[in-house]
């Protein structure tokens, strides 16, 4: 993402956490988006478990949850092209908020377990379908596809049809 | 229903004691011929009394009615076939439509469907079968006790329709066997319901799909 300064008047209750994650991290912050009423922030991955607790924890900003931990794939970006997106929702203040991640091909970034523990399976999900790897994860095995799956399903690159890398090698012995 | 099948010579009701088969004792048990069926009438008692009674007291004529067992077990699984409580996916939901009260699928004496594989006739496979999740397919299939039956609902289950991708079973007939196919994307419960009768119709003359397999696809396809 570009780096953009607001320049569209933010509603009061995003204008709070915006102020307090601007006055907190300043240039730490690598852009900001605020886009149909929803309001965005680019950190760097060294940065996310620092961002990600002060939501958590800021009285004003109290982000309890952690609605969806997703990535995606930008082939067109050479430089960095996935990026790991979290859906912060705040129950006390109904509020949202999104925290990106970019990250170059093989990049790594820290595991967000530690703020919410509900990132566990959605950080599994994250990597098996991106190959995005989390630091300190537990458990990063694969969740939805078949232990010995092999790729990415959800990388641009990875074909549309066809039973790739899974279905004949399966092997059923000890499971049916 | 018990006149129609009761063997030849088989004393019945309140007539006294008689000896259980007549030919044991060196007579012949007439046969009565099937186009014409003696009349029966029940008395006050509530037991039933054939009208062969009234001209020969020693020997109660019957009707003979070859079946094989296997066929008169088909005849009483075709009203009661439970099917077994499992949906894979969207299909499930015109399953559950099904079962509800607008279409009705008690009508059939289906509406039972067992949560147990154990205590089910079969299973009506709705909607598409991931890999991951083949191996319990075919683990809850062979939980079912025989005689099952298996109806693939909807075009994901008979042959993966749109998804032809990496994580989806190209037909479930690919891994069990299957007895009835019922096209649709979903099927509206319309179509499940003619694919039950379908299926009511090989419950009903004792056809299964796994007739004359030695191991079912998916033990096959591991190699056992």
């Amino acid at each position: 993402m570009d780096s953009t300064t607001v320049t569209v008047e933010i509603p009061g209750a995003l204008k709070v956490i915006f102020d307090a994650l601007e006055k907190q991290f300043g240039d730490r912050l690598l852009g900001n988006d605020f886009f149909r009423g929803e309001l965005t922030f680019t950190v760097a991955p060294e940065d996310f478990v620092e961002v990600a607790t002060f939501c958590r924890d800021e009285p004003s900003l109290a982000f309890e949850r952690l609605d969806c931990l997703v990535g995606n794939h930008f082939p067109g970006r050479r430089a960095a092209p996935f990026e790991v997106t979290a859906h912060l929702t705040s129950v006390s203040h109904t509020t949202r908020l999104r925290l990106k991640v970019t990250l170059a091909e093989g990049q790594k970034m820290p595991t967000a377990i530690a703020v919410w523990p509900s990132a566990n399976w959605d950080e599994r999900e994250t990597w098996e379908m991106y190959g995005i790897e989390f630091e300190g994860h537990p458990n990063l095995v694969r969740l939805l596809t078949t232990e010995d799956f092999e790729g990415f399903p959800l990388r641009k690159d990875f074909p549309l049809r066809g039973t790739v890398g899974g279905r004949i090698r399966t092997d059923l012995k000890g499971k049916m | 229903m018990s006149d129609a099948m009761g063997l030849p010579g088989i004393p019945r009701g309140g007539s006294g004691a008689r000896p259980l088969f007549l030919g044991a004792q060196g007579e012949v048990p007439r046969v009565a011929r099937l186009d014409s069926p003696p009349a029966v009438a029940a008395d006050a008692a509530g037991t039933t009394a054939v009208a062969g009674d009234l001209i020969d007291d020693e020997y109660i004529p019957g009707i003979a009615v070859p079946a094989s067992l296997e066929k008169l077990l088909g005849f009483g699984r075709t009203f009661s076939w439970w099917p077994l409580l499992f949906g894979l996916a969207c299909c499930a939901i015109e399953m559950m439509a099904t079962a509800g009260p607008r279409f009705d699928m008690s009508r059939f004496g289906m509406e039972a469907m067992r949560a147990s594989p154990r205590q089910a006739d079969g299973m009506i496979v709705a909607g598409w079968c991931s890999i991951k999740m083949a191996p319990r397919v075919v683990r809850l299939y062979e939980q079912i006790p025989d005689p099952k039956w298996v109806l693939a609902m909807g075009s994901c289950a008979i042959s993966g329709n749109i998804w032809d991708t990496y994580n989806i079973v190209q037909g479930i007939d690919a891994l069990i066997p299957v007895d009835v196919y019922v096209p649709g994307c979903p099927p509206r419960p319309e179509a499940l319901w003619q694919g039950l009768e379908m299926l009511r119709g090989r419950v009903k003359q004792s056809r299964h799909a796994y007739d004359g397999l030695r191991r079912i696809p998916a033990r096959v396809a591991a190699g056992e």
